[in-house]
């Protein structure tokens, strides 16, 4: 029987970085087939392909991790880089849209009123839903602290708890978004306004789904007793990237809700 | 916190299906990684990658055993309450708005319809609302 003489995963030939990809083609073409041609084909397959990817990979890589023991923590470590550059490039993602709505709002162009907000927009009160949705978020990042110290002390009950708590907070706040988003008096067709406000907070919505499910799925994995407590970066993960989607709130709230308004 | 560093031979490498890393190539990866780590700790300095053993601020004492015990008592006492205020200020500032339809002015900067929108008759946005949002035209109808 071969031993592997090194710390290191040499991962198993896996189809699935083929199936992303491909579902990722299919997605984005068929986001502009829709747009141009009104037909939904290819757009529903890419989506189909790319759910199955996550799910099945995601599955490989706990059963690899967890399971099997190949995390050791060289492993680990590699993985961690792994999630910091990837949040960072989210923090550009985001960085792109930021610098839209500013280089709109400092010198608004004459078409607008030569004023931000433009002529004939009524913005969101900042103290109303956007606070409490503040609120809510803030509230969040100090429930899953509180999930990662139980996890830490092998507090079993007060991890589901509080990670739970942690995501029905994050529900909550996609509930108040979506109910602002149908309230508001404007709509993304109103102008730069319109474009910078829907596109960016739009994105941040996507993300806080995307962070709430991975929360999700940690909580499944703590309920399963795959966590101990001196290993579950996958909880760690998931945490780094929710208070990544507090940050960015933080910062879309400070120039868009409330200096913009 | 140190780890004794292993040298691996590459005696085992024929043995392996063509690995995608050699095992020089793995050993100066792990060199580079513990070079990086010590600068790198304090970029990451999130609290949740910060060494167990040097936890939470807020208890004060160099052990941290009954930090879960901080976060959830500040869970308690400071995050659901600072939320329960905002929600109780949200009621209270509801009940003092006017509810009218903000008035109807046909600028051209906004309501913009260059391309329809892929669903629907193309006019109406994705969360359009009747009551707050204005067609090009104008309101639609008169319903609430």
């Amino acid at each position: 029987m071969a031993h592997q003489a090194h710390a290191y995963h040499m991962v198993d030939p896996s189809p699935w970085p083929l199936t992303g990809a491909v579902g990722a083609l299919l997605l984005t073409s068929g986001l502009a087939v829709w747009f141009h041609f009104h037909s939904t084909i290819l757009l529903s397959l890419g989506l189909i392909l790319l759910l199955l990817t996550m799910y099945q990979w995601w599955r490989d890589i706990i059963r690899e991790g967890t399971f099997q023991g190949h995390h050791t923590p060289p492993v680990q470590k590699g993985l961690r880089f792994g999630m910091i550059l990837f949040i960072t490039s989210e923090v550009f993602f985001f960085l792109g849209f930021f610098w839209a709505f500013y280089h709109s709002s400092l010198a608004p162009t004459p078409e607008l009123g030569g004023c931000w907000p433009p002529t004939g927009i009524t913005t969101l009160d900042p103290f109303e839903v956007p606070l409490l949705n503040t609120a809510v978020l803030l509230a969040s990042g100090v429930t899953v602290t509180w999930a990662h110290h139980s996890i830490m002390e092998g507090e079993r009950e007060q991890a589901i708890h509080s990670l739970t708590l942690t995501i029905l907070l994050g529900f909550y706040f996609t509930f108040l978004q979506a109910m602002e988003y149908y309230e508001a008096p404007f709509t993304i067709a109103d102008g730069v306004y319109g474009s910078t406000f829907f596109v960016a907070t739009g994105f941040h919505g996507l993300h806080v789904i995307i962070g709430s499910t991975f929360l999700a799925v940690c909580l499944l994995r703590q309920v399963q007793y795959h966590f101990t407590s001196g290993h579950h970066f996958g909880f760690e993960a998931a945490a780094w990237y929710w208070h990544f989607v507090d940050v960015v709130w933080l910062f879309l709230y400070i120039s868009i809700y409330w200096w913009g308004s | 916190m140190t780890r004794p560093r292993r040298h691996v031979t590459p005696v085992f490498t024929r043995c392996f299906r063509s690995p995608a890393l050699s095992d020089r190539k793995m050993a100066a990866l792990a060199r580079l990684s513990q070079a990086l780590r010590v600068p790198l700790r304090s970029v990451t300095r999130s609290p949740l990658n910060r060494d167990r053993r040097q936890l939470s601020a807020a208890a004060g004492h160099g052990h941290g055993e009954h930090s879960a015990k901080t976060w959830k008592i500040l869970t308690f006492v400071v995050a659901l309450p600072g939320v329960a205020v905002c929600m109780l200020n949200m009621y209270l500032k509801e009940q003092q708005h006017s509810h009218e339809q903000p008035e109807f002015i046909p600028y051209t900067h906004l309501r913009i319809r260059s391309k329809r929108f892929p669903w629907g008759d193309g006019n109406k946005s994705l969360f359009h609302n009747p009551h707050a949002n204005a067609l090009p035209d104008g309101y639609e109808g008169h319903d609430e």
